[in-house]
């Protein structure tokens, strides 16, 4: 389902396009042909983050890059990072597994997970709100509703409303849904809009704060 | 013992109004006893839309503030059996009256009538309070737009709260050729949101308009779509099973007209 040449990821400070680094130019533009042609809404006029890790792509083949993204899908390119080795992009270094594996084992906060089961779907003008640990929700979080965790918060339904975890600052803190399509994210003090419309992707995703402090959202493999 | 169910929506224009006339039309031509009623103190029209305008003398502010009784203040219809009207006051407003006292109206009907239908005013307010405060169930009716649905949603939530659980829904102003299209959500696309059980689907049908002025409930005009969509609704809140008719069957239509235009 993934691309394994190109990702396209929605950070706080906009989209990202994440390269891989062991391919040449014209792999990477053949790669983005298929992601970005196979996607359901356009994207054109919007700006966009290059991501890479230090990479065989020349100064020149960065340029063509650009241009190939400007003429092609009138994205704006607002930026190139290069993480190296150490100083690693979010998407490339964390390992979907990373952040839970942290809180569950992190008993120095003993009665931390004081957590909730909610059975019923969370409707417009709604709130639940678990101060005292995460949230578990059988059903779905509507448009105009809300759920606050002071832990994880876990929708086993479609996630289209607001969700804010870790609200006292656990920035370890993550969100899941079967159906991850919210109007807004947020986790301690960072936020993450989603574009408007965006639809389902018909699977699980997790969004959770990256090295970068920004939140990142990705498919949900497993604990 | 009869039911009280409460027709709401949050958003205003939806067919409240329109779907409270045709359905207690309906459910008395099917031969129950009914009673609809006005709950939109001050905007009342159920009695326009029913064409029975003139004929209102009493209200249920009459009968709260002890001006008449209960029966004196319903209004027959002109055209079917047992479907009676209680009318709003239009010169109230919709905070004096309180729940307790719809509730005391709709307790005392329900013990006569097979089916008593609230026609509820727009919003979340007192209004709406009022409206449910006696309902025994509630039909949510929504049009296939976002604001509509995320008002009704809204909605569900309140009357959830309030313990009524058996709530369910009326699309109303469906449009196949713009669902087909993919301007317009569909009935799936609604339920996945809404997540309550779905009464039926009204089409969007220029003759509600033409009914509405001339004060004749659509379901007094057999054949149209909108006229059986509501008869089949009313049935299936008797009790009977009826499936609900994919889009085929409009579609079925809209295929003809295509045709015809095709081959003029
Ligand atoms: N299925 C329909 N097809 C076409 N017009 C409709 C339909 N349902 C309602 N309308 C129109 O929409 C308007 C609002 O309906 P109404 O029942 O008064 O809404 P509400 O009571 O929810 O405010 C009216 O003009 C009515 O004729
Ligand atoms: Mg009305």
């Amino acid at each position: 389902m993934e691309n394994p040449i190109v990702k396209l990821r929605g950070y706080k400070d906009g989209l990202h396009l994440i390269i891989n680094p062991k391919v040449s130019l014209n792999e990477v533009e053949a790669a983005i042909h298929e992601l970005l042609d196979g996607m359901n809404q356009p994207l054109a006029g919007t700006s966009i983050n290059i991501d890479m890790r230090p990479s065989p792509l020349s100064s020149e083949d960065l340029k063509n890059l650009e241009t190939y993204l400007t003429e092609n899908y009138d994205l704006v390119v607002s930026g190139v990072n290069v993480f190296d080795e150490k100083d690693e992009s979010p998407i490339l270094a964390a390992p979907a597994t990373h952040s839970i594996s942290q809180s569950l084992t992190n008993d120095n906060q003993p009665d931390f997970e004081q957590s909730q089961i909610v059975r019923q779907t969370i409707r417009s003008g709604q709130t639940t709100s678990c101060l005292s640990g995460s949230v578990v929700i059988y059903g779905d979080v509507n448009p105009g509703g809300e759920v606050v965790a002071a832990g994880d918060i876990i929708v086993l339904g479609a996630l289209r409303g607001n969700a804010h975890a870790g609200v006292h600052g656990r920035l370890s803190s993550v969100i899941i849904a079967m159906e991850l399509v919210p109007l807004q994210l947020q986790i301690g003090s960072y936020m993450n809009r989603p574009p408007v419309g965006q639809k389902p992707r018909g699977y699980p995703e997790i969004a959770r704060v990256g090295a970068e402090d920004i939140i990142i959202v990705e498919e949900f493999i497993k604990f | 013992m009869g039911k009280v169910i409460v027709i709401t929506s949050g958003k205003g224009g939806v067919g409240k109004t329109t779907s409270t006339a045709n359905l207690g039309t309906a459910l008395a031509m099917i031969e129950r006893t009914v009673v609809i009623i006005d709950a939109d103190v001050g905007l009342r029209n159920l009695d326009v839309v029913m064409g029975l305008e003139s004929r209102v003398v009493y209200t249920s502010m009459d009968v709260i503030e002890k001006r008449c009784d209960l029966d004196k203040a319903l209004v027959k219809d002109r055209r079917v059996e047992d479907l009676m009207l209680l009318a709003a006051s239009q010169r109230n407003r919709k905070d004096d009256i309180k729940p307790e006292q719809m509730q005391e109206i709709c307790e005392k009907l329900k013990q006569e009538y097979d089916f008593v239908l609230i026609d509820s005013p727009a919003g979340i307010e007192q209004g709406f309070h009022n409206a449910a405060a006696g309902a025994d169930e509630a039909i949510i009716v929504t049009t296939p737009d976002v604001s509509a649905i995320r008002d009704a949603d809204r909605i569900i939530g309140l009357l959830q709260h309030q313990g009524i659980n058996s709530i369910n829904l009326v699309l109303n102003r469906l449009s196949p050729t713009l669902v087909k299209n993919g301007n317009m959500m569909g009935k799936n696309e609604v339920l996945d949101i809404l997540n309550i059980d779905l009464l039926g689907v009204v089409p969007e049908d220029t003759g509600v308009i033409a009914s509405t002025n001339r004060g004749v409930p659509l379901v007094h005009s057999e054949g149209s779509p909108g006229a059986e969509a509501y008869m089949r609704i009313a049935r299936r809140m008797t009790g009977q099973r009826i499936p609900i008719p994919e889009m085929q069957e409009e579609n079925f239509f809209a295929n003809l007209l295509n045709w015809f235009s095709r081959n003029k």
